[in-house]
């Protein structure tokens, strides 16, 4: 009986790959996640089409469309199982299915369908480190310590194990361990409370966390983002973060990925410094992508601090990644931006800059979108979406970002950061259909971020909007691999206000040149080696002086930069 | 080191300021002051007359002319245009002249055209010989509309010609362009032609610009790529076709081993392109084409024939290296015959034209040895074509080029087998 209640998770099963996805992944380079431009939704906030007030599959795909014309080719979502929503998601209680909110199975079987013929690739996510404690595998651990799932996850009889690792939700826990009433021991969970972590010391779980991966892979997602990667095993004496026995466990998956799945990925969320995230990649047997976490908040300082030394610090400091893998770069994302991976004097200028109203900060981060961390500074915002498809990596757009949506920080927890989707200017920003009280969150509706404001339909109708420019940036990143795959030299002009670095790929060499700044700047760079050659402004298609042995000289508006190609005739 | 560059800086720093166009003339020039005047005169008006709202310039690249030329391209403008037209141009006009190096000769010309299109995002292109005496305005309009605005890739030119001028093209190029490359081109070695900005792009970055045929026989090399390419290509009736005096006095040889030389590269290159090709390319024909007889073309068929009876004595040896012995011995019959009675048939002369093909393809000598072997056997045809065409009209001239290229089609069999035979 046991097994048919847990095991029923798996009573629906694919057959595997659609025809849709054989198609698309015929053919397909290896190394498409290179290549990848994410786009980051939350499947609750986005459409909502049976007027219930919460965002669901069907409406995803009605928006299809709009995500592909953005120019986005993969879609990242974040949780969509059955969960008590008490951490928006990440709280599972059920693996392999839909939250009914959500929609069914088959609702999720047409998004993926319908993503993958607009050409477009999917990644969900695999909450590994831990479950809601609602899961049927925690009901039945938490009886009696001779359950036979009681080892599925990490129990105490004190709160005293594992001093060394820290709290990472400090703003609502303060101990690593809950007290379990109900079998009277503690429990280990790295995040909230009602989250106990999965003990990956027991091959069992790893098994099954293997089933759950073949049985979103048999229905054809392209590839998983590992969340919480870093906490999978605890030891002894450690801070309990990047043993080595996590990396045993990740390398198994991935051997077993790569020989029943080929073509698909892993993308380790590991909130980690450069050298420790590094490991997450192995020699190429780990994870293939890996987001960049220390490089993001140091992009928002180096605008404020109108000063190219926080992004080259820390890209000089990244260690080389094996061929076959790929750093994700992002903005802001559903989480809070964090603040973890910068010094304590970096954390509290960006917290001064950034979130001097201390309701902005949440954990160790800040809880605000982009536009408003940039003061709705048009210039500004172009700037950073600029220096994120212009460095290293496959770069993450989140939700609502490319129209300039505004934030709520008196929503509590991150909820202000996940508000519904603003598509037009009328009956809830054309979110749903449903009463404005029954939406699952509040709209934005001030007058400078609100969706009468900001929204997708007037944005649409403007050459000159942000989303317009969005989407023109984005086929220009497009135009060349040399973005995704190219190396990576920074120029160290005496202007410490610009900051400049080539990018190149083969023959193809371009030269990308930001001011930080808000006044305008001249800079002087050193391009003699490219002695000859016609800088190609990629915007706009003209043509800049030739390059000779002088130093060149260009000047920048506020906040300006610019792409060139480097052409040789 | 720097960079090999074929942009002068200040070319570059004069296209920089042009900006981004949507029609590109290229007049390509050397010594050319008696006629390009009235060339560029026609080009401004028919810009302004059948284009007037679109960005457009003129780029002339000079190989070195010493008769002031360039000067004349650059003070070459239109006064007043409503003398000729109805309005003034509502846009800045832009006439750049550069200088190209001379022994590149006109190939070198059309790679500084080429990469102005592509710097300057052209849309549609065009490139016009000084030396048409016969242009008017709306040769800009017939070459370029069906580029511009019809989306074709490729235009090339059909003149109305006197019978007996264009010897080379009826008797070589057109027919085995038309049994490879399945276009039944008029003029493949025109010095008129259009082309979309993709196409210059991708012509741009091709590996020929150190070759001798890229001289002056870039015509035929640009329109095989542009067949073997799939690009969208058509024709456009221009109208007459008047020599300049300085076309005629071209060397028969010098323009055999450019223009053969191209086309036989280009079968070379395109191999894996004509050797599978099942169907014939559509080329529809934009304008209305009159057929008017011509003046008079003046031609000496008994010193031609001389010369073809000396050729094929002297170059014996080499010619036993390049054809056949059954083919070599009936062309020694005709080369002993009489003058009057010269009869080249289109059977012998599809055979030869495959045979030397064949051997070029070979190597069995030197290149250039070998295309200045047939220039002899070329007079011994042109004599015969003479001959044989000499009271007919140009409707009857046309059916019996069409038995021509029938003959190329039937051969061609034979022909791909020898190609791919080895040695």
């Amino acid at each position: 009986m046991l097994e048919a209640a847990v095991g029923a998770q798996h009573a629906v099963s694919f057959k595997r790959t659609t025809m849709a996805q054989d198609t698309f992944l015929r053919g397909a380079d290896p190394l498409w996640y290179k290549d990848a431009i994410l786009y980051e939704v939350h499947v609750r906030t986005f459409k909502d089409s049976n007027a219930d007030g919460i965002g669901d599959f069907r409406g995803l795909v009605e928006k299809l469309d709009y995500v592909a014309d953005l120019g986005v080719n993969t879609l990242w979502l974040l949780p969509f199982y059955p969960s008590p929503l008490k951490d928006d998601g990440y709280d599972i209680s059920d693996y392999t299915n839909v939250h009914p909110s959500y929609g069914t199975m088959d609702d999720f079987k047409l998004f993926l369908d319908e993503s993958h013929r607009r050409g477009m690739r999917v990644l969900t996510e695999l909450v590994l480190n831990h479950t809601s404690d609602q899961h049927p595998w925690f009901q039945e651990a938490r009886k009696s310590p001779d359950n036979p799932w009681r080892d599925w996850y990490v129990w105490s009889d004190t709160p005293e194990r594992y001093q060394e690792a820290r709290i990472i939700f400090t703003d609502t826990e303060q101990s690593n361990w809950a007290w379990d009433p109900v079998s009277k021991s503690y429990y280990w969970h790295r995040f909230f409370s009602h989250q106990p972590d999965l003990n990956y010391d027991n091959p069992a779980v790893r098994e099954e966390i293997w089933k759950v991966m073949k049985f979103w892979l048999d229905a054809g997602v392209d590839a998983f983002r590992l969340d919480a990667v870093p906490y999978l095993v605890e030891r002894e004496g450690t801070n309990c973060e990047n043993l080595p026995e996590t990396h045993e466990v990740l390398r198994t998956l991935r051997r077993r990925l790569d020989e029943s799945y080929p073509g698909r990925f892993f993308l380790a969320e590991a909130n980690q410094w450069p050298s420790d995230v590094r490991a997450y990649f192995g020699q190429g047997d780990e994870c293939h992508v890996a987001f960049h976490f220390p490089l993001m908040p140091r992009m928002f300082m180096a605008v404020r601090l109108e000063d190219r030394k926080p992004v080259i610090e820390i890209l000089e400091k990244t260690p080389q990644i094996p061929e076959n893998c790929q750093w994700a770069t992002f903005l802001r994302n559903h989480d809070e931006l964090t603040l973890e991976m910068v010094t304590d004097e970096e954390r509290d200028y960006l917290y001064d800059e950034y979130a001097r109203d201390k309701t902005m900060r949440l954990n160790v981060g800040i809880r605000r979108r982009l536009a408003p961390l940039m003061d709705d500074d048009r210039r500004r915002v172009e700037l950073m979406n600029g220096l994120l498809l212009s460095l290293p990596g496959s770069p993450v757009l989140y939700y609502g970002d490319e129209i300039g949506m505004g934030d709520n920080v008196y929503l509590g927890d991150r909820k202000g950061v996940r508000t519904p989707m603003q598509w037009t200017g009328g009956w809830n920003a054309g979110f749903s259909n449903a009463d404005p009280e029954m939406l699952c969150l509040p709209l934005i509706s001030n007058p400078i971020y609100g969706f009468q404001a900001v929204n997708v339909e007037s944005q649409k109708r403007s050459a000159h909007s942000l989303l317009s420019w969005m989407k023109q940036i984005l086929r220009v990143r497009k135009s060349t691999r040399v973005f995704s795959r190219g190396t990576l030299e920074f120029l160290t002009p005496t202007n410490h206000r610009v900051l400049a670095y080539l990018r190149e790929l083969g023959e193809e060499r371009v030269l990308v040149v930001n001011n930080l700044s808000s006044s305008a700047q001249a800079v002087e760079l050193d391009l003699s080696r490219f002695r000859g050659r016609i800088p190609i402004e990629m915007f706009g298609g003209n043509l800049f002086p030739r390059i000779n042995d002088r130093l060149y000289l260009l000047t920048l508006g506020p906040y300006q930069f610019y792409w060139f190609k480097l052409r040789r005739f | 080191m720097a960079e090999e560059t074929f942009l002068s800086d200040e070319f570059v720093r004069e296209l920089g300021a042009v900006g981004e166009v949507d029609i590109l003339v290229g007049i390509p020039t050397y010594n050319n002051r008696l006629t390009v005047e009235r060339v560029v005169q026609a080009v401004q008006i028919g810009l302004v007359k059948y284009f007037p709202r679109e960005r457009t310039v003129v780029i002339n690249p000079d190989a070195g002319s010493r008769d002031g030329t360039p000067e004349i391209v650059k003070s070459a403008s239109v006064q007043d245009f409503r003398s000729v037209l109805a309005a003034n141009p509502l846009r800045t006009t832009h006439t750049l002249t550069t200088r190209v190096h001379p022994t590149r000769g006109e190939g070198g010309a059309l790679r500084l055209i080429l990469a102005a299109a592509d710097l300057l995002r052209a849309k549609a292109c065009t490139v016009i010989s000084p030396e048409s005496a016969s242009i008017t305005p709306e040769w800009i309009e017939a070459i370029l509309r069906p580029i511009y605005r019809e989306r074709y890739d490729f235009l090339a030119p059909v003149y109305q010609r006197h019978k007996f001028d264009a010897l080379l093209v009826k008797n070589i190029l057109s027919p085995l362009i038309h049994s490879t490359y399945g276009a039944n081109l008029e003029e493949p070695a025109g010095t008129e032609f259009g082309f979309s900005g993709a196409l210059a792009c991708d012509l741009l970055a091709q590996d020929v610009w150190r070759e001798d045929f890229m001289r002056y026989g870039w015509g035929v090399w640009m329109t095989t790529a542009a067949l073997a390419g799939s690009y969208r290509s058509c024709q456009s009736f221009l109208g007459p076709k008047v020599h300049s005096g300085k076309q005629a006095e071209q060397n028969l040889a010098g323009a055999i081993q450019q223009v053969v030389g191209a086309l036989f590269y280009s079968l070379e290159a395109h191999q894996n392109f004509w050797m599978s090709r099942t169907e014939p390319v559509a080329l529809p024909l934009f304008g209305f084409k009159s057929e008017l007889d011509l003046g008079p073309v003046r031609v000496n068929r008994k010193r031609l024939f001389e010369m073809f009876r000396t050729g094929v004595e002297e170059l014996s040896t080499i010619l036993s290296q390049i054809l056949s012995a059954p083919v070599l011995q009936q062309i020694r019959e005709v080369a002993l015959g009489q003058e009057n009675t010269c009869h080249f048939s289109d059977e012998l002369w599809a055979k030869t034209i495959y045979e030397f093909a064949v051997s070029y393809h070979r190597a069995v000598m030197n290149r250039d040895h070998l295309l200045q072997a047939l220039t002899p056997i070329y007079r011994g045809r042109v004599c015969s074509y003479l001959l044989e065409n000499h009271g007919a009209r140009v409707a009857e001239l046309h059916k019996r080029l069409e038995v021509l290229h029938q003959q190329f089609e039937r051969l061609k069999l034979d022909f791909i087998q020898n190609w791919s035979a080895k040695t």
